[in-house]
């Protein structure tokens, strides 16, 4: 199915129809908000996809480009590890994704521990990252980049900052940090093994060569190639499996985590996903989930889901009788809901920011052409290229929506 | 018709079980009740047709003050009561409060009073000099209106449906989470029958959109949901029915999931069926026929606008895809109707599998005029009088229809504007 919209606007349209329903009349539409609940995830799910799935396009070329830098210092079989990294068939641009290409995919690959186990460390350095930032003190966890980039904070940092959190996931910068579990993050990492992806920490060609692979124990050597070889299937396939392992995709319903809802903190704007009550990277972390076939059970890990102040639908309901009225207005609608800078890294990283201005054009045509009674397309500076800024790219999302909606209004 | 701030929405429209009342509900808590003419030798042309009967207040707007909530006095929906008497009575609600209304005529008044004068003042007693008996003199026709029950506080949530029992005593109301039984003389306390709210809100995952008593078997009753199942429920097997007895529920097709799968595939309205052996669901693309013997899959599946798949991500931005449309059987179960946009309006006819698409407006309405088939087209070979998707109007959408029990009489409301169509060729059934 085609879409005009990419993921990032689908986002910030929802997260603006749940803000507004808190004020129309007759109070919260219960079965609205959970109908776009399902698309902020659906959203985040494909925008998070396209993150790893660049982050990996890029680690390749770098990875390539370092090969032949160090054909020489390299002893082989770290060769080989970064040629199996770049033997899997990662697409190359989200595009190869389309809306949601989970289904038949399979559940093997979501059950394939490896990648996802990567790509769950990978999430795990974000998080990691964003404490650092947030809690301003050195996190002891000796994770990969985390560890190396440990002996230079700054270009640690920096390098860090290249992740690619899904900016739904972030608290708007510098905002006081509420509730983001910290037991998934503790040190002694009993349920992850040693740090293997070295290789999937994104390589900031400023950051020092601390991430470079000698520095990977050779402990991890097996692993990635274990992870490589279930890797080599197509690349459709390959990718859905290695997100969905940590966002099962809604056809993963049944398999472990049976219910899954997306909840929105209106305070911080947090999106977060949560599954029987726990917050996904938990319950991956932990020995209940079949899916992913990992060790030890953390010991706070249940506990986290009640650290979080969640938003759901339902809030308001006689078993919540003090929800704080002070939520409503946490921020104002046209207030763009990600970190900016963040983002603005990414895109600067990403040449080929033209999905948005193919989606944009598309969303042009389809207003520009139909709908006449129903939408005026007001001639004005949207129509411009999208900037590679990814902050403007979503207020312009969100202020172009206005104009938009001020139409229907007058209908 | 005027309306301050669209007050005069339509709501829900409904025929009674006879087809010779029709009540429609507004989005300002009015209810108004057309009756239909008695066809007289004098005007043979004007057989049956439907003027005003009554129309009165029903629902005003509230405040929850506990909870900082307005109430809205739009009606949710109107079920009439089996006639008893000669007296009607129906249900109607809004999303927290059930009413029942008691219709009662008045065409007669007595006179000859001896105590009072016509204008109802005493007499002077002196001046009364015999005994008269008072006589019972025609009057004009007054329709009266009074609320005889009024079921409040059983929900949490917003109601999204009722329906009435087929022993006539009792009836049910769904909100998103629960479904409440009442017996319609009792107002002080319901039985819940279906509860699927999850201990941790956070685990919510559906919701109940519609539900409806089986026609025949007291004991049975089905409701929706968002995820688009439908639960087949027996009052008999358990007081609390959340385990249901058959589960109705097609698996989704990969190759067409997307953003909004969940809410496209959400049922919106579910109908059983005259002869009680089928179930009618809609949802935002399809309407579907299930036999209520396969649990599998439906029997039929027909597309109401598929050349809207293509746009979900605008109706998405514009709020059109959460619109909520309507369904309907002939008294016969052979031809289903559902609306659309552009004050369009589609039926379906099951046993040679044609359909058509009707538009509602005031040029196809006059008298006697016959409605044209319309076609929407969606790219390709483009006929004359074809409207392009693009311009289709999506402010006017028929989600409220309404089939007569017996006749090829339909209502169909047009955001404020009801249209009543007869089929006057053919009124004999299929």
């Amino acid at each position: 199915m085609e879409c005009a919209l990419d993921a990032q606007s689908l986002i910030s349209i929802s997260l603006r129809k749940i803000h507004s329903s808190r004020t129309q009349r007759g109070g919260i539409k219960l079965h609205k908000n959970l109908l776009v609940s399902y698309v902020l995830r659906n959203a985040r799910q494909l925008y998070l996809s396209e993150r790893y799935a660049e982050l990996y396009r890029r680690q390749q070329q770098q990875q390539q480009q370092q090969q032949q830098q160090q054909q020489q210092q390299q002893p082989p079989h770290h060769q080989h590890q970064h040629l199996a990294y770049a033997a899997p068939g990662i697409p190359a641009s989200a595009a190869d994704f389309g809306p949601l290409q989970l289904g038949g995919c399979g559940d093997a690959e979501a059950r394939e521990p490896a990648p996802r186990h990567q790509l769950h460390q990978l999430h795990q350095l974000h998080q990691l990252h964003l404490q650092q930032q947030l809690h301003q003190h050195q996190h002891p966890a000796p994770r990969g980049c985390a560890a190396a980039a440990a002996g230079a904070p700054a270009g640690g940092a920096g390098a860090l900052s290249e992740l690619p959190g899904c900016a739904a996931l972030q608290p708007p910068h510098g905002a006081p940090h509420r509730g983001q579990p910290l037991e998934p993050l503790q040190p002694g990492p009993a349920p992850l093994p040693p740090p293997a992806p070295a290789a999937l920490c994104p390589r900031d060609p400023r950051a020092s060569a601390a991430c470079s692979a000698p520095s990977v124990p050779p402990g991890a050597a097996p692993q990635a190639a274990a992870a490589a070889s279930p890797s080599t299937s197509p690349a459709p396939a390959s990718s859905p499996g290695f997100y969905r392992g940590a966002y099962p995709a809604p056809s993963d319903f049944g398999v472990h985590c049976s219910s899954q809802t997306t909840v929105l903190d209106l305070d911080t704007h947090v999106v977060t996903t949560v599954e029987n009550g726990y917050l996904h990277q938990d319950c991956c972390a932990s020995a209940h989930c079949p899916c992913c076939g990992q060790g030890a059970p953390g010991p706070g890990l249940a506990s986290a889901a009640g650290c979080k102040r969640k938003y759901y639908p339902g809030q308001e309901e006689e078993d919540d009788d003090d929800e704080d009225a002070g939520d409503l207005e946490a921020e104002p609608p046209g207030v763009a809901p990600f970190a900016p800078c963040k983002r603005a890294r990414f895109e600067d990283f990403c040449p080929d920011s033209s999905p948005d201005a193919s989606n944009i054009s598309n969303l042009i045509s389809i207003f520009g052409s139909g709908f006449s009674g129903l939408v005026s397309r007001q001639p004005d500076s949207s129509e411009q290229p999208p900037p590679l800024n990814g902050q403007l790219c979503a207020k312009q999302a969100l202020a172009s929506l206005g104009a938009w909606t001020r139409a229907i209004v007058a209908f | 018709v005027g309306g301050r701030g669209g007050t005069d929405i339509i709501s829900t429209v409904e025929f009674n079980h006879t087809g010779e009342l029709l009540a429609t509900g507004d989005k300002g808590g009015r209810v108004v009740i057309f009756q239909r003419e008695p066809e007289s030798k004098n005007t043979p042309h004007s057989q049956g047709e439907y003027d005003v009967y009554s129309t009165f207040q029903s629902h005003e707007p509230e405040f929850d003050y506990l909870k900082s909530l307005e109430i809205e006095e739009k009606i949710n929906k109107i079920k009439w009561l089996p006639q008893q008497n000669a007296a009607h009575s129906l249900l109607s609600t809004n999303d927290k409060t059930i009413k029942l209304w008691k219709i009662t005529e008045r065409d007669k008044r007595p006179e000859g009073y001896n105590l009072k004068d016509e204008e109802g003042k005493l007499k002077d007693l002196s001046t009364v000099t015999s005994l008269q008996v008072p006589v019972l003199k025609p009057m004009d026709l007054m329709v009266e209106v009074s609320p005889r029950r009024v079921f409040a506080n059983g929900h949490t949530y917003h109601i999204n449906s009722i329906s009435v029992n087929s022993d006539c005593e009792t009836y049910m109301s769904a909100d998103d989470l629960r479904i409440n039984l009442w017996h319609l003389a009792i107002t002080d306390r319901s039985f819940n029958i279906v509860d699927i709210k999850p201990a941790n809100m956070e685990d919510l995952t559906e919701v109940i959109t519609a539900s409806e008593f089986h026609p025949h078997h007291c004991n049975l009753f089905v409701y929706s949901s968002s995820k688009g199942s439908l639960r087949l429920c027996d009052m008999r097997a358990a007081a609390l029915c959340d385990k249901h007895s058959k589960l109705f529920e097609e698996p989704e097709d990969p190759s067409n999931r997307s953003f909004f799968s969940e809410i496209i595939s959400s049922v919106s309205d579910v109908k059983f069926s005259h002869s009680g052996r089928y179930m009618l669901t809609r949802d935002y693309l399809t309407v579907k026929v299930w036999d209520l013997n396969m649990e599998a899959r439906p029997i039929e599946t027909y597309q109401v606008h598929d050349y809207l798949r293509s746009k979900l991500c605008s109706l998405y931005e514009n709020d059109c895809i959460f619109d909520k449309f309507e369904c309907a059987w002939n008294g016969s179960d052979s031809v289903i109707m559902t609306g659309a946009y552009n004050n369009f309006f589609r039926m379906f006819d099951r046993n040679t599998k044609r359909d058509v698409t009707l538009e509602a407006s005031r040029e196809s309405s006059k008298p006697r005029a016959v409605l044209k088939p319309r076609r929407v087209c969606a790219g390709g070979k483009r006929r004359r009088d074809d409207i392009s998707v693009d311009s289709l109007d999506f402010t006017k959408k028929i989600l409220h229809t309404a089939w007569h029990p017996a006749e090829n009489i339909i209502a169909i409301a047009a955001t404020n504007n009801l249209y009543i169509f007869q089929d006057k060729v053919s009124s004999e059934m299929h």
